[in-house]
This record gives structure tokens, C-alpha cells and sequence, in this order.
């Protein structure tokens, strides 16, 4: 049994093996992508709003929507970086559904991947915010004597991105894996059907807890809210 | 479990090119499309609230110009009433002005028909006792009145001789004048007496049917009468009196 599509290579290319992980986070980039360009290819505002057009405008005002509920700093570039961390687990964990896709979040190397974006994305926005002094003042606060906690906390919380994501989708991979063989023609169904929601959840999670993180990075303390356009 | 980290490499590329791709493809168009969208909501709705206000300006002008309008109304719906009270007063003044000078006319009219019907009473009276007296002179005495006026008058003359002879002066001839024509006994009667009286004065006899009947005679500037007038007028003045107060109508009763 397989506990990561890390191990299974799909193609070499001069030496080089493309592992599940990677050639199915290309598909979800080329369908994440593919929808986007057919339905945003036509838009202009003398044009009506189409139905597929609506849901993007749905889905993406949703997510600024609740961006703008946790940062009290609303930037389209954290709208950039969390609604694609959302899209992206989201859009993987959706495809469990179909028979043979291996998740890419599925893999510790892509939930670490996207946990270390989050951890470089959080002190760049946060540098861009406040300066490099602004941000380096949050590490020694509310004294100096936290630094090494905070050091600490700021690491622990990569960490535990990644191994919750991972851990989610894989245990739910893992599970449906072995009881599939206990009930081949019923417990399959019932768990991709809570690996959907879950798969949910976690992306749902994943965004928010980056959104969170970066809106501390970002926000001073007393600050008003302010919204941003890039 | 393990982390293959050229992996992750590759699935932090993968992700910061995503990053870019949504961007690109989906961040964009679709937030720029809802501001642009926004933005044309605002304007229309700018644009209707100018509407509006212009609207509302527009029936703001159009009630004060009604008010106006319906100020102007009234006043020329005054003005017509104040005018059309001073031409119906000119009106009235002119009717009330012709009508009493019809009034007038007619009550001239009346007057005239009233002094006409009068004179034509007075003749017809005047007649009828004449043709009364006459008759019943004629009948009962046998006697002609116009001789025995003519023998009156002779009688009457012979007081007034100096005053006669004054008033003849240097007068050519005497005149007598009667309703009818005199017997030929009464013509000689006068002319015999007159010329003991007025000498050298010839009389002429005239008969004038307009004349009451009696006798009238001019000598120069002198005139003297004895006629029927005086009776007529007391039998008129005993009609209009019985008329007055309908005793007439009692005694038929």
C-alpha cells in the first residue's frame, strides 16, 4: 500500500521521473487554469454576466469575503495567495472522487510545499506591510525574552499545516484503502463521500489559517481596517 | 512517510506559477470585471439620481409655473369679471338710460295722445252739445241758435262799443267766424248792428269747422268769443271727475 504518490513515477524525461504528485498538480493547474481562460475570455462589462461567469464571480468574491472577515488588512495579493491555497487543496481533494486521480495534497512533499510558501509568503507580507523593523518587533513581542517561543511557534505552525492537510487527505485514502476491502461495494462510497467534505474543510482550514497567519504579520496592534486594491 | 524535497521544490514553483496563472486568469478579470461592473452601477445610479434631481427640479419649475400660470389665470378671470361687471353696469346705465328715454318718449307720446284724444273730447263735446242745444233750442222754441247767438253778441257788443273802436283803429274790416255758415236773418242782423256800433267797418263772415261753435269776431288786435268752450270744458271736467271716482259706473248699477 501506497502512502504517497510521491513513490509512483509516471514519466522520465532525461533521467528525471515526474511522480504522480507532480503531473496531477498539473492537471489541477491546467483545469484550475482551463476554466478560468473559457470563462473569463468574453468578459467585458458591456457583455450580460453569464451563469459560469456568476459562479467564478461567487466563488471569488466569497473568498474575498472572507478574507476581509479575518485580515483587518484586506489585500488582493493575500486574496492571490490564499484563494489559490483554497482552489488549489480544494480543487485536489475534489478529484479524490474520480477513480485512479491521486490527490497531489495527498503527498507530505506538496502539503509541506504549500506549508513553506505559507511560512515564506507570511514575513514577506508582512515585511511589505511594516518594514523589515515593523516585522521583526512581532518575533521580540510583548518582550525579548519570547523571541526563541515565537521562533518556535512560527515554525510549529508550518509544521502542523502540512502534517494536518497530509494527514487528512491521506488518512482518508489510507482508510478508504482498507476498508475497501473489507466492503468492497459499500464503504467506498460513504467515504469519498465524507472525503468530498472533508477534502473541503481541510482547504477551508489550510486558507484560513494562512489568511490568519498573514493578517497578524501584516496588522498592527490598534490598526484601523483598511482595504487595499493591488 | 517521507518528504522528497525536490518535490516540494517543484511543488512550490508549481504553486507560485498557479499563483500567478489565477491571477492572471481569474483573479483579475473577474475582480476588475465586478469594479468595472460596480463602477457602471454607480454611474447609472449617479446618473439616475441626476435624472431624478433634474426630475425633481423639473416638477419643481413645472408646479411654480402652474402656480403662476393659475395666479395669471385668476387674475385675468378677475380682470374679465371686474370687466365684464363694468360693461353689464355700462349696459345697464346704457338700458336704464334708454329705457327711461323711451319712457320719456312714450309718455310724450302719451301726453300728446292724451292732449289729442283731449281736443278730439273736446270737439266731439263740444259738437254734441252744440248739435244738443241747437236741437233741443230748435225743437222746443223754434228758435235758430246761431241767430240767437248772433243777437246775443249784439247785445254783449254794445258795453264794449269804445273798446271796439280803439281796437278797430285803422282796420279795414271786421271779421266773423262760425262753425257753420249764419242764416242770411242772423248775417243781417250783425252787420246792422255792428255797423250802429263800428261805423265804416265792413263785416265779413268767415266759417271755420275747426272752430268750436259760437261765434268768434276780430276787429284789429281785438277778438271776441262766445262759443261752446267753456261749456265743453266743464261737461269734461264733470266726466273726468265721475270717471275719477267711478260714480259713473255706480249709477249704471
Amino acid at each position: 500500500m501506497q502512502l504517497t504518490p510521491d513513490e509512483v513515477i509516471v514519466f522520465t524525461i532525461g533521467g528525471i521521473g515526474f511522480s504522480e504528485t507532480i503531473v496531477y498538480t498539473w492537471v489541477v493547474m491546467a483545469i484550475l487554469t482551463g476554466t478560468s481562460v473559457l470563462i473569463t475570455r468574453n468578459l467585458r462589462p458591456d457583455v450580460p454576466p453569464s451563469r459560469w461567469r456568476t459562479a467564478l464571480e461567487v466563488i471569488v468574491t466569497g473568498i474575498q469575503r472572507q478574507i476581509e472577515d479575518i485580515s483587518r488588512q484586506a489585500s488582493r495579493h493575500v486574496l492571490y495567495f490564499s484563494g489559490t491555497l483554497f482552489l488549489f487543496i480544494a480543487t485536489s481533494n475534489l478529484l479524490l472522487v474520480i477513480p485512479g486521480f491521486s490527490p497531489p495534497t495527498a503527498s507530505l512533499s506538496t502539503t509541506a510545499a504549500l506549508a513553506l510558501s505559507v511560512l515564506i509568503a507570511v514575513p514577506l507580507f508582512g515585511i511589505s506591510r511594516q518594514g523589515l523593523g515593523g516585522y521583526l518587533k512581532i518575533y521580540i513581542r510583548p518582550s525579548p525574552i519570547m523571541l526563541p517561543f515565537n521562533l518556535i511557534s512560527e515554525f510549529s505552525r508550518g509544521v502542523s499545516l502540512s502534517i494536518r492537510l497530509y494527514g487528512n487527505v491521506m488518512s482518508g485514502a489510507v482508510i478508504a484503502g482498507i476498508l475497501l476491502g473489507l466492503a468492497p461495494f459499500f464503504f467506498p462510497v460513504v467515504m469519498d463521500v465524507l472525503g468530498l467534505l472533508t477534502g473541503l474543510i481541510q482547504a477551508y482550514i489550510f486558507a484560513v489559517l494562512a489568511t490568519v497567519y498573514i493578517s497578524l504579520a501584516t496588522t498592527r496592534p490598534g490598526e484601523p481596517v483598511k482595504k487595499e486594491r493591488d | 512517510m517521507s518528504i522528497d524535497w525536490i518535490t516540494v521544490i517543484a511543488q512550490i514553483a508549481n504553486f507560485l506559477v498557479l499563483v500567478w496563472l489565477l491571477k492572471r486568469f481569474l483573479y483579475k478579470p473577474i475582480l476588475n470585471g465586478i469594479d468595472a461592473r460596480e463602477a457602471e452601477i454607480a454611474e447609472r445610479m449617479g446618473e439616475a439620481e441626476r435624472a431624478r434631481a433634474k426630475a425633481a427640479a423639473a416638477e419643481a419649475d413645472f408646479v411654480a409655473r402652474k402656480q403662476e400660470l393659475l395666479a395669471e389665470d385668476a387674475a385675468i378671470v378677475d380682470a374679465a369679471h371686474e370687466e365684464a361687471e363694468r360693461q353689464r353696469d355700462a349696459l345697464l346705465a346704457e338700458a336704464h338710460q334708454k329705457l327711461e328715454h323711451e319712457q320719456k318718449d312714450w309718455q310724450r307720446h302719451l301726453q300728446r295722445e292724451q292732449q289729442k284724444f283731449t281736443a278730439e273730447l273736446y270737439r266731439a263735446g263740444a259738437d254734441t252739445l252744440y248739435q244738443l242745444v241747437r236741437k233741443a233750442l230748435r225743437d222746443l222754441a223754434d228758435e235758430q241758435l246761431e241767430e240767437r247767438i248772433a243777437l246775443h253778441v249784439t247785445a254783449k257788443l254794445e258795453p264794449m262799443a269804445p273798446d271796439l273802436l280803439v281796437a278797430a283803429g285803422t282796420a279795414e274790416e271786421a271779421i266773423v267766424s262760425t262753425h257753420i255758415p249764419l242764416s242770411e236773418g242772423a248775417r243781417a242782423t250783425l252787420n246792422r248792428e255792428l255797423a250802429a256800433l263800428i261805423p265804416d267797418v265792413p263785416l265779413r263772415f268767415l266759417v271755420d269747422e275747426d272752430q268750436a261753435p259760437g261765434l268768434v269776431l276780430r276787429i284789429g288786435s281785438a277778438q271776441v268769443a262766445w262759443t261752446v268752450d267753456s261749456y265743453t270744458e266743464e261737461l269734461i271736467g264733470l266726466l273726468t271727475e265721475r270717471l275719477a271716482t267711478g260714480a259713473l259706473g255706480r249709477g249704471g248699477e
